[in-house]
């Protein structure tokens, strides 16, 4: 039979051929020198080929010697020849594969790191890849002999395959460890990455080929299938990492001394990067996680120190992208980013108290009007917003909309939302929101369109989750709304519903409801009016008035009388009268009274040559309608006439006089003939000055007067289910469930305590001071 | 050397007879087919020394019969299902027609060839055979050395050996044990 390995000219290998093979029933001896020649031929000369021929005479061979009955008398034991045999067979491939693997020790112990890991990675290939051949051609002997070894609990037994990596690694590669410390080829392969490390090209393919011999010898005792990495973790991790941690050292000391922390930021980004792209390159996977760790300690953890410090800095310039940078960083070591929260909420609150600062008119500044200057709600706001929102960008982007920070800009916001330069009391920050809503919904905001309205009120309701006297807004948002009802001077519906939809979607019916209420109203005047004007025409009854009315529930409006009589004038006695009896017909048995403070009427002038339409309110009418009779009258007059009291009387004819419609000439009062506008509608309803400072001490007062109730009502609705409570449980039960409408006070709720005690609703339970029991 | 992969090849049998086979036929022998797989191929035939030409031709009429069929895992958890299931296709009860020595034969080149299908198809065939020989009374009575004879087995080992050699061929020798103190106990 010709040879395959003829053609290729080398002469040294002749293959054998049928008439080599030992007989059926050979022995050890003869059977292995033809077993040898064959293995020794795959292990080292693969390349020169192999015929089909050779193959099958070396299985059957295998074959033939294990299944060989023959009797025992030639080997003399008690113990049978089969179980011999395949021992026999297994003895001397270990033999010659150890014998193969010292031969390699020689040649390798000259060679410097790169040859050396050339050579490892060569011989590796050639002798995985031969094992791999040899394990097929002893299957026979592997799937009988070797398996039944194992199952009788041999642990160094192995497969063909495995006892090759075995004495690969106790004959050649152990051979390295042998010689002290680290193994020596661990160290070459150290030092290439170092060299990597230095910015040099290395053959990473090459490394990878080497590291994975490393894990391919971990082999696990119970099932050798399985990888095993304690090969690869004695021998190449832990040197590894070690030196890992040892270059990183070096490098990040020396570096920061000589580089800003932003620079320094940029390298260890750029090292960690690289180093996950080792472990990708030519690691196991399973190092990844704890050459991340070893990486982080050194380039970020025992650095933190430097970077904190620089955090400040970053913040005061703005430096968007270093700040990314330090997140990341930070954010991979275990509370790294604990104190960037804290200096990061200090620094919102910082920026939050300067804004307001900047916004706050100078003392004693006055505008050119001569009063003094008052802080406009909307830079007010405006101001607020704009660090909310400044920051908020920076939570986003550099933090990655992280909770932690997330947190720290809402403790900061909260903080100088309820409290800063402008708002020494708790409560002067919600009136200002409420103030900025009403400017935002009033037809007066010409400048804005719905969507830019609906964004204002969306921004407002960021400031209006920092507040924390939520029951402070409600108060002024309701009066505020009442008048722009009332005055008609809401810009639209549903910018107005929009705004409440947020109120209700944030703090929940309840605290809208009122409002809805008001509107309900609005729509239900605007029917009885109608049906009022309707009936008015059937009847006949001419009248040149045109009438309005808003019926508006007392219990949803924040509007009382005003504290003053009234006398109906003559003139609209008859409209008076009618709407009255309409009103009793329609809601028999509602009681109707009649807000004249906020009425608002208008006037045509008949006594001048050109026609004016004076806009006045119902005072105002009152006065002018007494001149209908008189072109002058004293003040007495006037007074019995309107049955105004004299202070209410006083500033109206004030802003009369000043608007030139009346001469005053001491007690008397003149109608000026000469009177001349060029406007044809005169505006005299203006709000008097004392009016404007009561409405916000009215509301204050509106205010702590609801507060009462809610203290006595938590508390009796928290004692009603606990029946009895000690004193400090009740305080801070009572101060958690009232947090999310305003900041309590302890204070207060002790008188109201008391006053429950008074009214008989609680008592204190006998021999014990700090406790209250509930009365039913 | 052919550099072009041939779909078919030449099994040469120990008494010189050639049988050309496709090569997914051939490949149910395990052995061949991790050969062909190692080994650049070749026009050259493969020899088979251990198999002659008349039990090779019952082999591959299996073969040739199963060719399309799944390669059961090469794993040892084949064992396990081979075990468990006691029954014979359709075809394969073929095997049962064929006389008792050339059944061993065909036990002995599939163990060879390593074609685990047709080993365990050979052994419950065995293991059925049998089981008719005992219920037509064929053995009952029989002393473990008459059932040897009818079995054609030598009793050359000694205990310890014969423990041996049950596990060494478990493959073979289990009907025999079992068959062997079912007898005694006849």
């Amino acid at each position: 039979m010709s040879t395959s390995a003829s053609s290729s000219g080398k002469a040294a290998w002749r293959e054998p051929t049928k008439e080599d093979k030992p007989p059926k029933d050979a022995d050890l001896p003869e059977a292995w020198a033809f077993l040898k020649v064959g293995v020794e031929h795959i292990m080292t000369r693969l390349h020169l080929g192999m015929s089909y021929s050779y193959y099958i005479l070396l299985y059957t061979a295998i074959y033939d010697f294990c299944t060989a009955s023959r009797p025992t008398a030639g080997h003399g034991a008690t113990r049978g020849g089969a179980s011999l045999q395949g021992s026999e067979l297994y003895k001397s491939l270990h033999v010659f594969l150890s014998n193969h693997c010292k031969r390699l020790r020689e040649e390798s112990d000259t060679l410097s790191d790169h040859e050396l890991l050339k050579f490892y990675a060569k011989e590796w290939d050639r002798y995985t890849t031969g094992a791999t051949y040899v394990n097929k051609l002893f299957n026979y002997l592997n799937k009988h002999w070797v398996k039944r070894e194992k199952e009788e609990g041999r642990k160094e037994v192995y497969t063909v395959y495995t006892l090759a990596l075995v004495a690969w690694k106790n004959n050649f590669f152990n051979h390295f460890a042998n010689q002290g410390g680290v193994s020596r080829l661990t160290q070459a392969i150290l030092r290439q990455i170092e060299h990597q490390r230095n910015g040099e090209v290395v053959d990473s393919g090459l490394l990878k080929q080497v590291i994975e011999s490393y894990v391919s010898l971990g082999i696990d005792q119970g099932d050798y299938q399985r990888a095993n990495l304690d090969v690869y973790k004695e021998h190449f991790q832990t040197p590894f990492l070690a030196a890992t941690r040892q270059y990183y050292k070096n490098e990040s000391s020396l570096y920061v001394v000589a580089n800003s922390v932003s620079d320094y930021m940029k390298k260890a980004e750029d090292r960690l990067d690289e180093e996950a792209q080792r472990v990708t390159l030519y690691l196991n996977d399973s190092t990844r996680k704890d050459l991340k760790e070893t990486c982080e300690r050194v380039l970020v953890s025992d650095h933190a120190e430097l970077l904190w410090d620089e955090f400040q800095a970053l913040l005061d310039a703005d430096r968007l992208k270093d700040l990314t940078r330090m997140y990341a960083l930070l954010s991979r070591i275990p509370t790294g980013l604990e104190p960037l929260r804290r200096q990061f909420e200090e620094h919102v609150k910082r920026a939050g108290l300067a804004a307001v600062q900047r916004v706050l008119p100078a003392a004693g500044a006055v505008n050119e009007a001569g009063k003094a200057e008052v802080l406009d709600p909307k830079s007010y706001i405006e101001a607020l917003l704009e660090v909310h929102g400044k920051f908020g960008e920076v939570v986003d982007g550099p933090f990655r909309a992280e909770l932690g920070f997330n947190a720290s800009l809402d403790k900061a916001c909260r903080d100088f939302c309820n409290t800063n330069a402008a708002c020494t009391s708790p409560t002067k920050s919600p009136e200002l929101l409420a103030s900025y809503c009403d400017q935002m919904l009033r037809k007066s905001n010409k400048d804005l369109d719905g969507e830019s309205v609906e964004n204002a009120l969306n921004q407002a309701m960021i400031i209006f989750r920092y507040i924390d006297d939520k029951d402070v807004f409600q108060k002024f948002y309701q009066k505020k709304l009442a008048l722009r009802l009332i005055g008609q001077l809401s810009a639209s519906d549903d910018s107005e519903s929009s705004m409440i939809t947020k109120l209700k979607e944030l703090s929940g019916f309840e605290y809208t409801n009122k409002l809805t209420r008001m509107f309900t109203d609005m729509n239900l005047s605007r029917d009885l009016t109608e049906k009022f004007k309707e009936k008015e025409r059937n009847r006949a009854a001419s009248s040149d008035i045109d009438f309005t009315a808003m019926i508006l529930g007392a219990n949803f409006w924040p509007i009382v009388p005003a504290p003053t009589n009234y006398a109906v004038p003559r003139e609209i006695q008859s409209t008076y009268d009618a709407f009255t009896k309409y009103h009793s017909e329609v809601h028999s048995g509602r009681k109707l009274t009649w807000l004249w403070h906020v009425m608002k009427a208008e006037l045509r002038t008949t006594y001048l040559p050109q026609k004016y339409i004076f806009m006045t309110n119902a005072y105002q009418m009152a006065i002018l309608c007494q001149f209908n009779e008189n072109d002058s009258l004293s003040l007495q007059d006037l007074l019995s006439g309107t049955q105004l009291q004299e202070s209410v009387l006083n500033a109206q004819l004030g802003l009369l006089v000043k608007a030139k419609i009346l001469l005053q000439d001491g007690n008397n009062y003149d109608l000026n003939l000469n009177f001349k506008s060029k406007k044809l509608k005169v505006n005299l309803n203006q709000p008097v000055k004392s009016e404007q400072k009561a409405e916000a001490t009215e509301v204050l007062a509106a205010v702590d007067e609801d507060r009462k109730f809610v203290y006595q009502a938590t508390i009796v609705r928290l004692m009603k289910a606990r029946k009895t409570m000690k004193h400090q449980a009740l305080i801070q039960e009572v101060t958690a469930q009232i947090s999310t409408k305003f900041t309590p006070k302890v204070s207060e709720i002790k008188k109201a305590i008391d006053l429950l005690l008074d009214k008989e609703y609680l008592e204190r339970d006998e021999g014990q001071k700090d406790s209250y029991s509930y009365l039913a | 050397m052919s550099a072009e992969k041939k779909d078919s090849v030449i099994l040469q049998t120990s008494d010189d007879e050639q049988f050309t086979v496709e090569k997914k036929v051939a490949e149910r022998s395990a052995m061949i087919k991790s050969m062909l797989e190692d080994l650049p191929s070749q026009d050259s035939m493969i020899p088979l020394p251990n198999v002659s030409s008349s039990v090779l031709a019952k082999v591959l009429e299996y073969c040739d019969h199963h060719k399309n069929e799944p390669l059961p895992a090469a794993d040892a958890d084949a064992d396990d299902s081979r075990k468990k299931t006691s029954e014979i296709g359709d075809w394969d009860s073929n095997l049962s027609q064929v006389d008792q020595e050339m059944l061993f034969e065909i036990i002995l080149a599939a163990n060879y060839l390593d074609i685990k299908p047709l080993l365990d198809v050979g052994c419950k065939t065995v293991k059925l055979t049998t089981d008719q020989s005992l219920s037509s009374n064929m053995i009952k009575g029989k002393s473990p050395e008459q059932i040897r004879t009818l079995f054609n087995i030598q009793n050359d080992f000694t205990p310890e050996e014969e423990e041996q050699i049950r596990k060494e061929n478990e493959w073979a020798e289990e009907w025999v044990q079992n068959r062997k103190s079912d007898g005694l106990a006849c």
